[in-house]
């Protein structure tokens, strides 16, 4: 029986990925990390709520930033590394816990106590997820979408050896479409448990 | 004609897998170097001669390289730029160790009473003064932390402060040949002493001091006059003494440094080159660092050497040299006179701010390495004088550097430095203090070198 779980949960923009991994975080009574948390944690950042609600788990830009040896000027890179750090550093204090994005799946991959998720959706359903939550038409929402992803994936990338989504680097790929969000939840539940007991 | 179109593009993509930041910039430039050497010079021109002249491993034979008067170095990689970067690293990397520079922050602080705002002006010209001698990176480096310190013990926002220690860093470093990369470049590539460094940006330099003071006192003295008015308590200061992490070792580190600036400026008497006192003040270094704190300080010494940024000046030379052997400078250097109608003084204005411009948003490094054989080939062909335009191009960079948070190395590590304490520095408050001031200097010098060389 493991002492420690933490499940990383990447996901596509509109896949229900953050539902997913805070109901995952609740049924495992564990902490859930993630954009809120980020934002509001002196611990990570030490910047105003402002700033690192701008600059979490956003891309860098690279005709605006340089790094020498391990400095950089991007505000968006130095949340991130801050991040990491705090990651690793929970992650080594033997803590459980659910993350949500935030390169963890590449950042704890040492951990022998990590799963990585990767969630997904059909495409219809993510439009009409976030045409319901932000109140947009399906051509924003789809704009939403493709804009969010293509920054995550830049985020995730740039930080990872790891592609963003690559089958090859998670332990589960699940099209939430499939079993519904409860259903998702199910069913992942039931595979941690199982690795829990191992 | 292929052998340029080929050079040109592997510049390019040199430059541009630099700034995408996706791989470590002296593997980008030593790939770029290799491809240079293999395509450029093997395939395209068939010139081994072309090879030979850029690794050019003949100099450390060659007595100048070490001691006399050395007419520079004329093409490929610069082994006095490479020799006396080490040997300065090696140095700082020893002082830092002994708490110098820490000490020497708080010694000054307390000798204001901790007062922001003469902390202020202090600061701004330590970091003039220390950058004419070590690399701005390592100034700005131990200058911020020791303010951001300060900033919390005095309760002020330590952001203005390290916005104008960074401006003042790069321009004490464009006042001498040591101050920073470029001019150790465009020093011994074009045979120049420290001393005419000193007398020509450095007067210019020192003009263009006293304005930016006045400049940033004016920006920034009332909020941190508040800031300190708004202090309450009594407040717990680091006392100097504690920076120093052993007093013999401090002592031997603090008279390395002084035998530094001693060589250095000195060195158009003493015949050394920087080459020499590269390795001399190096070898001082790790013999007083055996003597005072063993031999596990010195593997600690040896083995923090940057030597990243070694291997990246080495393949940004023969990059460079591809452009050089292939003819393309020769073409900008045509271009710029033309441009310039052969006007001696419009040369001087295109080269000033072209470099200003070019290294608020690129690494100045790769552009003065560049500019070096373009402007020593406009000088040849008008029969111009090649000081003024290096000095030109020397104030230019380093200058320049200051327009934006990414324009020079010391930009980069002051605003990381401020964003991992918590004061993260946008583009936009970076910008506000930074481009007004670098355009009121760089008017200045441009001002300067009409009454003085036109």
């Amino acid at each position: 029986m493991k002492s420690q779980i933490i499940v990383t949960v990447g996901r596509e923009h509109g896949s229900a990925g953050h539902e997913i991994a805070r109901m995952i975080a609740e049924q495992l009574q564990i902490r859930l990390y993630d954009r809120q948390f980020v934002e509001n944690s002196d611990e990570i950042s030490g910047y105003s709520m402002e700033t690192a609600c701008k600059a979490d788990e956003k891309p860098v830009n690279p005709f605006l930033s340089r790094r020498i040896g391990d400095f950089s000027n991007s505000i968006e890179e130095n949340v991130a590394e801050k991040t990491f750090e705090f990651l690793r550093r929970k992650a080594d204090s033997g803590d459980s816990f659910v993350v949500v994005g935030r390169c963890a799946d590449y950042i704890l991959r040492d951990n022998p106590n990590v799963i990585r998720i990767f969630i997904t959706s059909e495409y219809h359903e993510k439009i009409l997820r976030i045409m319901e939550t932000n109140q947009v038409s399906d051509s924003k929402a789809a704009d939403i979408i493709r804009k969010t992803d293509r920054q995550r994936k830049a985020y995730h990338n740039y930080y990872c050896d790891t592609k963003w989504g690559d089958s090859r680097r998670y332990d589960l790929l699940v099209n939430s479409s499939k079993l519904g969000i409860s259903g998702t939840v199910a069913a992942l539940l039931y595979y941690i448990r199982i690795f829990m007991a191992k | 004609m292929a052998a340029q179109i080929l050079a040109i593009l592997i510049f390019i993509g040199m430059f541009l897998i630099i700034i995408l930041n996706k791989f470590e910039r002296h593997i980008v430039t030593l790939s770029s170097a290799a491809l240079v050497l293999i395509l450029v010079f093997g395939l395209c021109m068939h010139s081994f001669r072309a090879i030979w002249s850029t690794l050019n491993l003949q100099v450390f034979i060659t007595p100048t390289f070490w001691y006399g008067e050395s007419s520079g170095n004329t093409t490929g990689i610069n082994w006095s730029t490479i020799l006396f970067i080490a040997g300065m690293m090696i140095m700082v990397e020893g002082l830092g160790k002994v708490g110098f520079f820490r000490w020497l922050c708080l010694t000054l602080a307390k000798s204001v009473r901790y007062h922001v705002v003469p902390l202020l002006i202090c600061f701004m010209a330590l970091s003039a003064g220390l950058s004419m001698f070590i690399d701005s990176i390592t100034v700005v480096l131990f200058l911020s932390i020791v303010t951001i310190e300060l900033g919390r013990e005095l309760n002020f926002s330590p952001v203005p402060m390290i916005l104008s220690e960074i401006f003042c860093a790069n321009l004490g470093g464009a006042a001498t040949m040591c101050g920073d990369p470029p001019n150790i470049i465009i020093g011994t590539s074009l045979g120049y002493t420290f001393s005419d460094f000193i007398k020509n940006t450095g007067l210019i330099v020192a003009v263009c001091l006293v304005l930016t003071v006045i400049y940033f006192w004016l920006c920034f003295r009332k909020g941190l006059k508040k800031s300190e008015d708004s202090r309450s308590g009594a407040t717990e200061y680091s006392k100097p003494i504690s920076a120093i992490t052993d007093i013999r070792a401090f002592l031997a580190g603090t008279a390395v440094f002084l035998t530094a600036v001693a060589l250095l400026s000195t060195h158009a008497q003493t015949g050394l080159s920087v080459a020499l006192i590269g390795v001399i003040v190096a070898s001082l270094t790790l013999l007083s660092s055996l003597i005072f704190s063993g031999k596990g300080r010195v593997k600690e010494i040896v083995a923090n050497l940057d030597y990243k940024t070694l291997l990246f000046f080495i393949g940004l030379f023969i990059s460079v040299s591809g452009l050089e052997e292939s003819g393309v400078l020769t073409l900008i250097a045509n271009f710029i006179t033309r441009a310039s109608g052969g006007s001696l003084t419009m040369i001087v204005v295109i080269i000033l701010w072209l470099s200003a411009v070019a290294s608020a948003f690129i690494d100045n490094i790769p552009f003065a390495a560049t500019m070096v054989p373009v402007i020593r080939s406009i000088a040849s062909a008008q029969g111009i004088s090649l000081p003024i335009l290096a000095w030109a191009l020397s104030l230019g960079t380093d200058i320049g550097g200051n327009g934006t948070p990414i324009g020079a190395s010391a930009n980069v590590v002051g605003t990381s430095v401020s964003a991992k304490h918590g004061h993260p520095i946008s583009w936009g408050e970076f910008c506000r203090y930074c481009i007004p001031a670098t355009i009121l200097v760089v008017l200045v010098s441009m001002l300067c070198m009409f009454v003085l060389y036109l």
